[in-house]
This record gives C-alpha cells, structure tokens and sequence, in this order.
C-alpha cells in the first residue's frame, strides 16, 4: 500500500512536472499549444547536449529551460502572436506544423537512433526508504522542483504585480490593454515561461527517459488529460489531477494493468461531461 | 424546390460518376487510380468532419473513431464469411451511426472547447479499447488474414478495376446526399445554430437536437469512408481510430477551405498528393510538409478553394463591397473559439 | 589488403550513391526511362518518427549487398537499385506504397522492412500481385507459421518469434538451474509482439526447468516514459530473475529508470533485444547480471567473415550494423543469389528457387543461411544468448544454440497450433 501511494505521487509529480507549461499558457493566452510535446523533446535534447559538453547537470538543466523559453519567445513573436484573434483550428495547423519541423530538426541533428544521457554521478546512489518503500534521490529531487514550480508560478500569478496583470489580461484583454499595460510583452513573457517549463521537464526527464525525435508526441496526450481534468489554467488543479492520475496508474498496474489506459481516458470524459471546467476550473468563465 | 435541389444534385452525381468512371481510359496508371482512391476516402471522411466543424461549428477531434468503428465492423462481418458486401457495409455503418448517437448524446452536453477535447477522450477510450481487446480485433496488428469478396450484382470487388468503380461510386452518391443535406432546410438550420444558437433556442428549436442529428450523421458517412479503407486494404488497423487521424482530417479541411462544400476534398487532394511527391524524393518529409503548412498559416491563413470561391464571386460581382461579402460568406472564422 | 579494399568499397560506394542521389534528383519519369535496364526493388519500411532507425538500419544493409553485387558487374551488365519509401508505420500507407512501387515504378521485387503490422499489408497486395517479397524485418512467428497467411511468392528472413523463444527459454532454464531460482516476472509491451514472445518465453522456460514459476506479469504500454509502476510492482513481487522483450530506448529507459531503484541488485535480469550495438552503447549503467539474446553483434558469430562486414558497414555509413541490418542484408543476399541461379528476374521462377535454398553467409551459424521450404522461413542463422558486459564486445561466453533442438520444438508447437 505504502509503496502504491508513493508510487502514485512519484509518477503524479512527473506528470505535473510537464503539464504545468501548457496548463499556465492556457490559463492566461486561451491558447492550446500543441508544440508543447516538442519544446519538452528539444529541453530534453538540449540538456543532453549541453551535458555532454560540459558535464555539468545543473548547467545543462538551466541552459536547457532558458534556450526553450527563448525559443518560446521567437515563437510567440513570429506565430502565435498573429494567430491569437484566429479560431482555434488554425493554431492547431500552426502547431501541428511546428510539431513536424521540430521532430525533423531533431533528427537532422542527433540522429533518428535514441539516445540515452545517463544519471549525474551525484544521483547514481541506492533508494532512500520511507515508511519501508523505496524512492530514488533523484526522484525526491524532482519532487522537490516540481513543489517549487508549483509554488512559483502560483506566487508569480497570485501574489506579484506582473501576475496581477496578467490575471487581468485574463479576463480582458482590451481592457488591460486600455489601462496601458502592454499586454503584447506579457502575453510574450507568459509564452516564454510556459515554453521554458516545458524545456525544463524535458531537461529533467533526460536522465531517466531515451530521447528520440517524436517523444514528445506521447507527453503531449498526457499533458492534455492531467490538463483538462484538474481544470484548464488551473496550476493547483493540475497538481491534484496528476496526482489522481498517478494513483489511478498505481493501483491499476496492480489489479487492472489491461484497463488502466481505458480508465484514465473515462476520468477525463467523466469530468469533462460533469465539470467541463475542470476539478479546479474557475467555473463558467464565458 | 426540394424537388428542383435533388434533380440537380443526382445530375451533379452523375456527371461527376461519367468524368471519375472515364479517367482510367484516359490515365493508364495504376498509381493515378490509387491516388485517386485514396483522395477520394480521404475526401469524404474530411467532408464528413466538416459538416460538423464547417456546417455546425462543432470542432470534434474525435471523429477518427467513427472511421475506425466502420472499417472494423466490416471487417469483422467480412470475416465471419457469412456477410454479402453490401449487408456487412449497411451493417457497419448503422452500427456506427448507433454508436455515434451515444457519443453524440454525451458529447453535446458540453460546448466549444470542452467539446473538443470531449470527443478527444472518448476516441483515445475507443482506441485502447481495440488495442487491449485482442482477441476479437488483432490489437496493434489489426485485423488481419484478409477476408473473401463474394460477388453482388455482377461487382467483383477482387478486380482492381470494379474496386476503383465502387469505390469512386460510393463516394460520389455520398457526396451528392452530404450536399443534399447541406441545402435542405435542415442543413440551413445547422447553420442557424452554428451561428446564433440563442436565438435557434429562442425560435423553440431544439439545439441539442440539431446537434446530435449532425454528429450521427457525420459520423455515419465517416463510418461509410472507414468501410471503403477497409475494402480497399482488406484489413483495419488501430492507428484508423487515433487522434492523429481525426487531426489530418482537420488539416484537410483547413488546407481547402471550411466554408466552401468540396473544399475538404482539395484539402485531401493537397496532402495526399504531396505525401505521394515528396516522400519519393526526401525522407525528411515532416520538415517539408511543416514549412509547407507554417507558410501557409502566416501568408493564406484561409483555404485554397475558399480563396479561389471568394475570389471568384468578387471578380463577378466587380467590386461591388467584397469585404462585406467576405465577412458573409465566412462566418465560422469568427465564431469557432 | 583490407584496408585497400576498404577504401575501394568506400569509392565505388560513394560513386553509386552519388549516382542514385543525382538520378533521382531529376524527374521521375525521364529517371523511369533512363534505367529500364536496371533491376528495381522496392523497400516499404519506416523512415520518420519513433522507429526511423528500422528503415535506416535496414536499408543501408541491403545497400552494402547491392553494392557488392553491383560492383560485381550485376547481372549481365544490369544493376540493381533501391527504391526506398517511408510508410511512416502506417499500414495503409505500407499497402498503397507497395502497389505503388509495384505498379508504378516498375519494381521487380519486394524487399519489405516494415514493422510487422505493415508487413501483413504488404503480404496481402504480394498475395494480388505475385510479386517476390521477402519480409525482413516482422518476427511475429503467425505470418510464416499459420499456413493460412502462406503464399508461394513471399518469404522471411527474420528472425522467428517462436524459434528465438525456444533458445531463449533453454538459456534461462540453465542459467536458473545453475543458480537454483523458480521466481520469475516478465515485463513485456503490451502489444502483439510483446504478448507472443513473452507466452512463448513461458512455455519454454517452463518446458526446460519444470520448476519455473511465473509470480507476476507487467504490461508498460509501447513508448511509455515512466516504467515506475511496473519497476516497483516487480520488486514487491521479489522474483529472482526478470525476462524482458522490451526493445530500443523503451529498454534502456526501463533499465534506468530500474537503476535508480536498485532494482537489478538481487535480480537476474535476461532482456532477449539487449544485444544490439545500438541499444547496448546506450546504457550508461549495466546492470550487474544481465543476460541477452545475440540480435546483432560483430563478435558473435565471431568469425572474421562477420567482422568485416560490421567493419565495411561502419565505414560505409559511420554508423553501427543493427539487428535490421543483417536481417536486411541477408534478405537481399538470397534475392540476388536467386537472380544468379535462375539467370533471370521473373518472381516465379525466382520463388522455386528460393524454396529450400542456402547461401553462405557471415551470419549463419556455420556460415550458411537456409530459406526452409516447408515454411519459407529464415532458419540457421546464428542465434543464442550470453552474459552481457557493458564493453566490447559486450557479450561473454556466448552459447551458439542448436537448430536441431529448436526445429524439433518449433514443429511440436506448430502441431498443437494445428499447423503442421
């Protein structure tokens, strides 16, 4: 039981970890961003480049965030700046473009084979244990910056002037705009921290995940399902609903490993019919 | 009137048949019917969607599955050998249209976006529901081992040719009864409640209904496209039912045009044969296909034959306010979230 | 000497690839005319997304035969080229691509390399066309074993399914008694080929050590990132070996991913696609005991014919040879063998030749491959298992197994299937 429950906040955490990006630009932008799959492989690529040169983990884990949350911003000038007064359909197309390009790109560069980054030395020790179930260091670890991302984002939003702005532009964009704050800028340093969360799991990921053009596309799904059942923009709902997610993995893998799949589907097809906001969603908000 | 619509639609169905019936005495090419079956799969399977997205303005991302249940039931009919063709195809397609009158009844009590992802989740439960359910559909594999083609009514569909004839057929007669329901009054008022849903309620219309009508209908003649790519490749497979095919299906219609009744069909014409073309010349096809779809977002952002329409009916009318008659012609652009 | 022929390989290589590169550069039609002398064959397989490294593995061994035999003088002067298309692991488009390549371009043969779904499809349009097919790269046991799927004009130079499983079941089933453990867990992709060769792994194991017992199954989804669910289920379950068909980076990340937990510290782990230079190289950390299957390694057969072709192939394309690539390349060998021994490209005549034929080869187990008549099937080639070490040649003690021990059990298994 003990080791279930961990399991479930472990494999919760992760999840949250990468959903937190998209769920935080959604939540602001109102736009779903299919490229975030991809800014999650080109983190993990990334780090793992870096890592090779330098040998240093934590320099590859900023660089990474920090090149993707650029490359968010150059996205975010370029494409999705155009496209905000667009339908939703033409940001896919946008996306699913990106999607292509990127997965190319990839493999032009490191090759179609996978790759593997390997655990920092620092992390390559036994499984701490508590309450008599094992966990890994370099899971505490990213539990740990998980917790931090959260709070982060959530004293960003809540608590500091930019984020009051941007619950602003939230809510109304041209008013915000009216009141002379430059909205475009905020929507961009919005875009850049979904995109630069994104590059971090993937940097984080690296360690432990093979890297390989289009691994990016099963993430996507997944980011999708933790963000819609905790609540579209909802960080805090994000957090809950990975971790429900976890549990729900945990225990199936116990007793229904064939269904566990199904039944993750069905959580997110009950909530969404029941609460189509969300667990955590701000309740109609048009 | 609906007399007058039907008369020249069975004309339009019938020389669109005569034009696609002589093109293999013109082209000799195996590879020009193949395309051509493809497109034309594709196509209505594209048209089918958009009646949803384009005429009712619902964004279904799940659609695939509809595609997927066709193709499977027909091939599992088939494969009893028990089944003539075209009892297994009226078989598959009624029991796609029951299955999409459950979904649609779910789906329809959410809107816009959450109906998006909706239709989403329900596919992907659909889709690891075939995976996982491998004794009766294969798994990952697909139905496989093929299936005998008994003949009816002098067709023989084990002959490449009758397979082009039925399939080019069955296209077009389902295109012909798409459009004769886009210009019925029911079609009309799918329009109303894509546009002003209020006020369809407010005339004591029943939105819902409307909705679920358009969402069974659709999904059948999605179902009669998954039947055809079970026909054609004697055999289904999962990837039929998972979500990036529900999105190419989108990006048909946005690379044709959303407002205009074929524009899906150039939209399947455009990925397929570009698929053809360049796969044959690079194997970095993502990267061309990308750019292609990424320049196309920032220069056209509408598509090709709703361009070519638009174009063409402000070239006739002079210049006589095209803004207006863009704005409408094109209200789905405003109205989709 | 070698390092002149090396070079001279490389030479001619690089000047048919730059033939090719500027022929299909032109237009595909005037390409057409030009080259109606030439012998084409067709590859349907995976170019992009998860798995590219399937297409580009294979193809570039069937390269390195076509080369050979072209430098060769071909056959009567006629060269042979590859045409090359990605499925994009989609089995409708393998099935439109294979009556493409046939009806369109003209393609005398099949050299299919897709995943074993797409096999299926491609098997159904050579079932139309008559077209020789040889399937290089689906080691599902159904597609060659039920005789329902069997047509004259299709053959299979992969490895079996059903045949791997016996040599692995043998394997474990010593290495178990040596070391006195019952407790076994499998951990497995959930899809067809996972659910196969780990069935099959189980009647083996359970046919050789009687004593065996399987205390628990675990069944991660293909592609899955986070194998944690699975790696903790298995160490409740304390078994004290793991048999694992998972393949690629889904390996490596589970053997990772099982690192951090200490999982392989008490356990036996015996992995059957761990031995593959591309797969092997990528774990940074090995496991203690681990053991593996032979999928490709230029030290097994260790013989000199097998390293230099590992060598020629990693010169040629700075790259190392996978499990696709022998499995490729011998598909070509005995295709082009038929054209030398039948003198013609007709698939019939071709067919009945194949049927039965043996080819020297550097990866048979004593240096002949067999395309078995009764099943047109790949048999003799060099398959068995060792103890891995994370260094070249990454496999210690390597055992050959016996192909009369798997022929016999293979047939008792295909009885009870009711297929022999």
């Amino acid at each position: 039981m003990m080791t279930q429950g961990l399991n479930a906040f472990v494999i919760g955490m992760l999840l949250f970890l990468v959903a937190s990006g998209l769920t935080l630009i959604f939540g602001v932008l109102k736009v779903v961003n299919f490229t975030h799959g991809s800014l999650y492989m080109m983190g993990a690529y990334l780090a793992y480049y870096i890592y090779g040169i330098t040998d240093s983990y934590v320099l590859a884990v900023i660089i990474a965030s920090a090149g993707i949350a650029v490359f968010g911003v150059f996205l975010e000038r370029i494409f999705f700046r155009r496209l905000y007064q667009s339908n939703f359909l033409m940001q896919l197309l946008m996306c699913y473009g990106w999607i292509l390009v990127l997965d190319d790109l990839v493999q032009l560069m490191f090759g179609a084979e996978f790759q593997s980054m390997g655990m920092p030395s620092f992390f390559a020790t036994a499984p701490l244990m508590i309450a008599g179930a094992p966990i890994p260091l370099f899971y505490i670890f990213l539990i740990g910056i998980s917790f931090l991302v959260a709070l982060a984002v959530w004293m960003l939003i809540v608590k500091t002037s930019f984020g009051s702005k941007v619950r602003a532009a939230a809510t109304n964009t041209s008013m915000t705009g009216a009141l002379g704050i430059n909205t475009s800028l905020l929507y961009a340093g919005v875009f850049a921290l979904g995109a630069g969360l994104a590059g971090l799991a993937g940097a984080l990921a690296a360690p432990v995940r093979s890297l390989v053009p289009g691994m990016g596309f099963s993430i996507l799904i997944e980011s999708f399902i933790v963000t819609v059942i905790g609540g579209m923009g909802s960080i805090g709902g994000a957090l809950v609903a990975a971790i429900l997610i976890g549990v729900c993995r945990s225990f199936g893998s116990v007793g229904f490993p064939m269904f566990t799949e199904i039944g993750v589907f069905a959580l997110m097809a009950v909530v969404l019919v029941l609460r189509p906001d969300g667990l955590f969603g701000k309740g109609a908000q048009r | 009137m609906n007399n007058r619509l039907l008369s020249s639609t069975s004309l339009w169905v019938i020389v669109a048949f005569i034009i696609v019936a002589g093109l293999p005495s013109v082209i000799a090419s195996q590879m020009v019917l193949d395309l051509i079956i493809h497109i034309a799969i594709f196509g209505l399977f594209a048209i089918s969607v958009n009646l949803l997205i384009g005429y009712t303005g619902l964004i279904s991302f799940g659609h695939a599955m509809f595609y997927a249940s066709g193709a499977y039931a027909f091939g599992l009919l088939m494969q009893t050998g028990m089944w003539s063709i075209p009892a297994a195809m009226a078989m598959a397609v009624l029991s796609s249209a029951l299955l999409a009158l459950i979904v649609g009844l779910i789906c329809t009590k959410t809107k816009e976006i959450y109906f998006t992802f909706l239709t989403l989740a329900i596919q992907m439960m659909f889709y690891s529901t075939i995976l996982s359910w491998q004794t009766l559909t294969g798994g990952d594999q697909g139905l496989t081992g093929g299936f005998k083609k008994p003949i009816f009514l002098g067709i023989d569909l084990a002959n490449t040719h009758h397979v082009y004839y039925f399939i080019a057929g069955v296209v077009i007669v389902s295109l012909g009864l798409l459009w004769h329901i886009t210009k019925s009054p029911f079609g009309y008022a799918l329009r109303m409640v894509r546009d002003n849903a209020a006020r369809v309620e407010f005339l004591g219309m029943n939105v819902r209904g409307y909705r679920v009508a358009a969402f069974v209908i659709a999904a059948a003649f999605a179902s009669v496209a998954g039947v055809l790519m079970s026909l054609y490749v004697s055999a289904a497979y999962p990837n039929f039912g998972y979500w990036t095919m529900s999105g190419e299906a989108i990006f048909m219609i946005m690379l044709g045009g959303v407002n205009t009744f074929l524009g899906p069909l150039v939209g399947a014409t455009m990925l397929t044969l570009l698929n053809h073309y360049v796969t044959a010349h690079t194997k970095y096809y993502g990267l061309v296909l990308g750019t292609i779809i990424l320049l196309y977002v920032l220069l056209l952002r509408k598509g090709l034959l709703d361009i070519v329409v638009e174009r063409f009916i402000a070239f006739r009318l002079g210049r006589t306010k095209p803004a207006q008659l863009v704005k409408f012609d094109n209200p789905v652009e405003s109205r989709l979230p | 000497m070698t390092k002149i022929s090396l070079k001279r390989r490389r030479i001619l290589g690089a000047a048919a690839s730059l033939g090719v590169a500027g022929a299909s550069l032109g237009f595909p039609s005037i390409l057409r005319a030009q080259t109606a002398q030439t012998i084409k064959i067709g590859i349907p397989t995976i170019m992009s997304g998860r798995i590219a490294q399937l297409g580009i593995s294979s193809t570039n061994g069937a390269q390195l035969e076509v080369d050979a035999f072209n430098a060769a003088g071909g056959f009567n002067g006629q060269m042979v080229e590859l045409l090359i298309r990605d499925s994009k692991g989609k089995p409708e488009e393998s099935s439109r691509l294979t009556r493409d390549l046939i009806n369109s371009d003209k393609c005398n043969f099949i050299l299919d390399c897709d995943a074993s779904n797409g096999a299926f499809a491609v098997h159904e349009v050579v079932r139309g066309t008559g077209t020789l097919c040889i399937h290089a790269s689906p080691e599902i046991s159904t597609l060659t074993a039920d005789p329902k799927m069997k047509i004259p004009n299709a053959f299979r130079t992969a490895r079996q399914g059903a045949q791997d499983a016996i040599v692995a079941g043998q394997y474990a089933a010593e290495v178990a008694k040596q070391n006195n453990f019952t407790k076994w867990m499998t951990i497995g992709p959930d899809y067809a080929y996972g659910r196969d060769t780990t069935a099959l792994f189980v009647r083996y194991l359970k046919h050789f050590s009687p004593s065996a017992q399987i205390v628990g199954e675990a069944w991660p989804k293909m592609s899955q990132p986070d194998y944690t669910e699975f790696i903790t289920k298995i160490m409740q379950e304390k078994p004290q070996a793991i048999f694992t068909c998972l393949i690629g980076g889904d390996l490596v990340s589970f053997i990772d991913q099982g690192n951090l937990y200490g999982l392989f510290n008490e356990i036996e782990v015996f992995a059957v696609a761990l031995a593959d230079f591309t797969t092997i190289s990528k774990v940074k950390a090995m496991p203690k005991r681990v053991h593996s299957g032979t999928r490709y390694l230029s030290a097994f057969p260790n013989t000199q014919a097998n390293k230099a072709w590992a060598n020629a192939y990693s010169a040629k394309f700075k790259d190392s040879p996978t499990n696709w690539s022998w499995q490729a390349a011998s598909g070509m060998d005995f295709m082009l063998e038929a054209i030398r021994q039948t003198k013609s490209v007709d698939s019939k005549k071709m067919s009945d030749a194949l049927r039965g034929m043996q080819i020297k080869s550097p990866f048979g187990s004593k240096g002949m491959l067999t395309l078995r008549a009764s099943d047109q099937t790949l048999v003799d080639y060099a398959t068995g298992w060792g103890r891995i070490s994370n260094k070249l040649p990454f496999i210690e003690n390597a055992k050959m197994a016996d192909w009369g021990v798997i022929t016999d059990l293979e047939l008792k298994w295909k009885k009870e299937n009711g297929w022999a």
